[in-house]
């Protein structure tokens, strides 16, 4: 075989272009065959918070353990029927979408708690998490926070549990209103507010518009429940 | 002879973190706690063992001309693939990491042994010359990470290593050095390594 030029244009070309399928077809088989492991794991974690949010310990109690029935409600706060667990799940994973199709999942605890999951948008990226609420649906029993992308020491404090602890006993409704719970700058004046987090104001607010509009989606199933003590 | 000179020249003599200076920012960032760490140095040591041996493999037949292209080609790809394994397999430790496994890519180490070593040596050689720059840089990391995480959690790889009764909080007279937990005091310490390696190692003291 005569010697090739490996600078020649044609040469170069030809490199990339092979290089590129190569790695492509790599990548593509590495993703296609670790994706299910993935998915578990995600799951997984998924469940975690929403056990950590009633205020279990996941390595102790298991999502199995403390959850009694993971239920998909309607716009006027009805069980969707012929949903399966993986279908809640789903949504979970596209809470937006799932808000506007009319669609919102709810976790039911064995104890009568029910955790609500919430999205929203912090200050560099999304922020989500789980609102546990007392069977009276007033009160926070616990709630889980993560985000993708918020300063660490600042926006991203919101994971920690010191910020997540002082949401447990706030309330929700004041009189049949529901004002949610927010994070207040310069610190909590009523039963509806936490401090905020210094120098993570716009992360608050991102947290304050997700419990808030996640909640409202949910409204019907609370008045509802909530008229029944 | 000169194969086992791959390996254990990078770990104390020639060590890309504390003699070459490389891959400062990803040690300062992952060393808070061992597990993290040593995922961190394991992860590392895979990608440059690996960017070496292919580049080494390819050094006749890559044009020039698009030489560093290929390599980040070659570099990203094994930075994705190992990324991938670790949210399979170690879930945990991949949201520790986070964005720093997706950095690895950018690790002065790496490209600087694909460059400085793979591109005019053996395939087995370079194989080598990345395993040792690889072990050099996860045994500063571990070195680093285990005073970070004894000294700022009391534990080490999330066992409690100091007597719960030494706590304040439990009677005793003993609190954790939050300062530990900050990034600052993992440069500190890797200051504070350079010294005493050089100490030993006269010759690698700058006139």
């Amino acid at each position: 075989m005569a010697k090739m030029n490996v600078n020649s244009n044609a040469y170069i070309i030809l490199y990339s272009v092979v290089m590129v399928v190569v790695v492509a077809v790599l990548l593509a088989v590495t993703s296609l065959s670790l994706q299910e492991r993935q998915g578990e794991n995600i799951l997984n974690e998924k469940k975690q918070q929403i056990v950590k949010a009633l205020g279990e310990n996941p390595e102790t109690a298991s999502y199995g353990d403390v959850v009694a029935e993971a239920v998909m409600l309607d716009k006027s706060g009805k069980k969707i029927e012929g949903k399966s667990d993986a279908d809640i799940f789903n949504a979970l994973g596209d809470l937006t979408a799932s808000f506007e199709a009319g669609e919102f999942p709810i976790f039911k605890a064995k104890n009568g708690c029910v955790v609500i999951p919430v999205y929203g948008a912090g200050l560099w990226g999304p922020v989500w998490g789980y609102l546990a609420l007392e069977s009276d649906m007033d009160t926070v029993k616990g709630i889980v926070m993560d985000h993708s992308g918020e300063t660490p020491g600042l926006g991203a404090e919101i994971t920690t549990s010191k910020v997540q602890d002082m949401f447990k006993g706030k309330t929700i409704f004041e009189g049949n209103d529901l004002v949610s719970v927010s994070m207040r700058k310069g610190g909590a004046t009523n039963n509806h507010e936490v401090d905020a987090i210094s120098g993570g104001t716009k992360t608050c607010d991102g947290v304050n518009a997700m419990i808030k509009s996640g909640l409202e989606g949910y409204l019907p199933f609370l008045n509802a429940n909530k008229s029944n003590k | 002879m000169s194969n086992l000179k791959n390996l254990t020249g990078p770990l104390s003599a020639n060590n890309p973190v504390i003699v070459q200076i490389l891959g400062i920012c990803s040690a300062l960032a992952v060393t808070v706690k061992m597990e993290p760490a040593f995922v961190m140095g394991l992860s590392v040591m895979v990608v440059t063992a690996f960017a070496n041996l292919v580049m080494s493999l390819l050094r006749n037949g890559i044009p020039s001309r698009i030489r560093i292209i290929v390599q980040l080609v070659v570099i990203a790809a094994l930075v994705i693939i190992v990324d991938q394994f670790l949210k399979a397999f170690v879930y945990d430790v991949s949201k520790q990491l986070s964005v720093y496994v997706g950095l690895i890519i950018t690790n002065c180490i790496i490209m600087g042994r694909v460059e400085a070593y793979a591109l005019g040596n053996k395939p087995w050689d370079s194989f080598l010359d990345g395993i040792g720059n690889g072990l050099g840089y996860a045994a500063i990391l571990l070195i680093v990470a285990f005073f970070r995480e004894l000294f700022g959690s009391g534990t080490l790889f999330g066992v409690q290593i100091i007597p719960q009764s030494w706590y304040i909080a439990e009677g005793g007279f003993y609190s954790n050095i939050g300062i530990m937990l900050f990034p600052p005091m993992a440069l500190v310490i890797v200051g504070a390594i350079i010294w005493v390696h050089r100490s030993f190692n006269k010759d690698l003291q700058e006139k």
